[in-house]
């Protein structure tokens, strides 16, 4: 095999899949370094956001691209919701309550996404699209769009979180909770942001994976190891580690079908986090709170 | 309260902080049975006694961290008695927790910010005053907290909790686990702190150099009073001295 169908086969949907996988693990990063507890529920946010964005692609009929913006305020106004109506009540009774919680919180979102939806496969666009050639290189149109969007919306994430005031708060709060309540930061505001941008981030990771592949309402319960194990993987805490160990396992994940039978692809990214957790538990960058 | 009246400090006629006779504690025991603090304008009032007396106690009892059963708190002609700790902190009093008292994945100059964040306007003066006060932390103010010596955390804590201007700063053993060396600079830092216009409430384990750092002081044991008046006169105090202050 030659560099060229390596990069075009394994690299480059490596990459797309990566992307992925990082804005999901920046959302379970931000989850843990601020609310302190691992969300489980996250990757049935993924799926809630793919399938708001097949509604008002399917109901109607705007662009994939022009539903995304939607989607994501509607997941985010969902993740709020989720957080007053379950977790807050569960505040102060140790971490492992609200872990169990959104467990039940993920099967909840899974089966209303099933009775709207149905359990069948589905597509915001039918027909095939062909890849373009760039220097040799294939790709498509949505695998650029898609990286273009991970990259925007990273960067953005990193600027309010290292320069505004709000965004400050949030590190300052993953950092010393108990401080940040003394220097009069409002926690609430705080938790309720932190939820504002996890939502906003699964519901363009859910899109992502649904426009480059297809939408299924077990898509985002499946993402949610690769996930984790990129959040453990990049040091948890760490918005730069999450995008690093989710370019990391997206590209295992694609490259691992060269060695062993494609059935044993998503039993890498658990390979991936017991070896992490074994030998290197803080993470390639030394985790920390955000 | 007998010995109390043996080092009776000049009288305060309004005193800024006035706390009486607090009860108090955590959970279902209490820890302060009847506590009496006076911080008068620009003073330096210690608390010292001996392991468990709830000094410590005391001052996050005035910061609005415990649930009072009894007593009275008054700043600055107001009643401030079970307000939260985010309101008491806007009406002019900084705490300096003992443990953790700085943002430590932040920068210096973020810690401050956050520090702030109540006030909208005058955080570039703020900031100016805090770094004229500690020079130490201006060629550090892009490095994170965490890193810095446990001096110049300390200076980071003082900063941040000087951020909104506050009239009395609560300092909860402020050189807890310091060397000697450190002690004396952040004895020198409470100083400065005064001069620059602010009381200062401290609790301190290292009681023989606190008195002497002290304007006024008082010696709490199980949670009462046991002793006030001025540093250099509790100090003189050989029974006292024998008795709370080890020796």
């Amino acid at each position: 095999m030659d560099l060229l169908s390596f990069v075009n086969f394994y690299l480059v949907p490596g990459i797309v899949l990566g992307s992925i996988y990082a804005l999901g693990a920046i959302g379970i990063t931000l989850v843990f370094g601020v609310l302190r507890f691992a969300h489980l529920a996250h990757g049935d946010f993924a799926t809630l956001g793919a399938f708001l964005a097949l509604a008002l692609v399917a109901g109607l009929g705007l662009n994939p691209w022009l539903a995304l913006p939607f989607a994501m305020a509607a997941t985010a106004g969902t993740a709020i919701a989720i957080h007053w109506l379950f977790y807050e009540h569960l505040r102060g009774r140790g971490a492992i309550l609200t872990v169990i919680a959104s467990l039940g919180i993920a099967l909840m979102l899974r089966a209303i996404v099933q009775v709207i939806w149905g359990v069948d496969s589905q597509s915001y666009a039918t027909g095939i699209v062909r890849p373009d050639s760039y220097f040799g290189i294939r790709v498509k149109d949505r695998e650029i769009w898609t990286l273009v969007a991970t990259a925007l919306l990273v960067v953005g994430l990193q600027l309010f979180l290292g320069y505004t005031r709000w965004g400050k708060a949030m590190r300052a709060m993953s950092d010393n909770p108990d401080l940040a309540r003394l220097s009069g930061i409002d926690t609430r505001l705080t938790t309720a942001l932190t939820w504002i941008l996890v939502g906003l981030l699964c519901a363009a990771a859910g899109f992502f994976l649904g426009i480059n592949t297809e939408l299924k309402s077990l898509m985002g319960w499946y993402m949610l190891l690769p996930m984790f194990a990129a959040a453990i993987l990049g040091g948890v805490g760490r918005v730069e580690g999450a995008v690093l160990g989710g370019m990391i396992i997206g590209i295992a994940e694609e490259c691992s079908v060269l060695i062993l039978p494609s059935e044993y692809k998503s039993a890498l990214a658990f390979a991936v986090l017991l070896l992490m957790l074994a030998l290197w538990p803080t993470g390639l960058l030394r985790g920390k709170v955000l | 309260m007998t010995a109390a009246a043996l080092h009776d400090a000049p009288p305060l006629d309004a005193p800024l902080l006035d706390v009486r006779g607090i009860v108090g504690g955590y959970g279902a025991a209490d820890i302060l049975h009847g506590i009496d603090l006076r911080v008068g304008a620009r003073e330096i009032v210690g608390i010292v006694g001996p392991n468990g007396a709830g000094k410590s106690t005391a001052l996050k009892a005035i910061f609005g961290l415990l649930n009072l059963r009894g007593g009275s708190i008054t700043f600055a002609e107001r009643e401030i008695t079970a307000w939260a700790p985010n309101r008491i902190v806007r009406c002019g009093i900084g705490y300096v927790p003992q443990v953790d008292n700085v943002f430590r994945e932040m920068t210096v100059e973020e810690n401050l910010e956050m520090g702030a964040f109540l006030r909208r306007s005058g955080i570039q003066e703020a900031r100016d005053r805090v770094y004229g006060l500690f020079p130490d932390l201006v060629d550090k103010r892009r490095v994170t907290a965490g890193s810095l010596s446990g001096g110049q955390r300390q200076m980071v804590a003082f900063g941040r909790a000087l951020m909104l201007d506050p009239q009395l700063l609560l300092l909860d053993e402020p050189t807890a686990g310091l060397s000697p060396k450190y002690c004396e600079q952040i004895f020198q830092i409470v100083r400065d702190v005064r001069d620059a216009g602010v009381a200062v409430l401290l609790v301190e384990q290292h009681a023989k150099q606190a008195l002497a750092l002290c304007d006024r002081a008082y010696v709490l044991a199980s949670g009462r009073n046991r002793a006030e008046g001025t540093g250099a006169g509790l100090l003189a105090d050989r029974e006292i001295a024998q008795m709370f202050l080890g020796g």
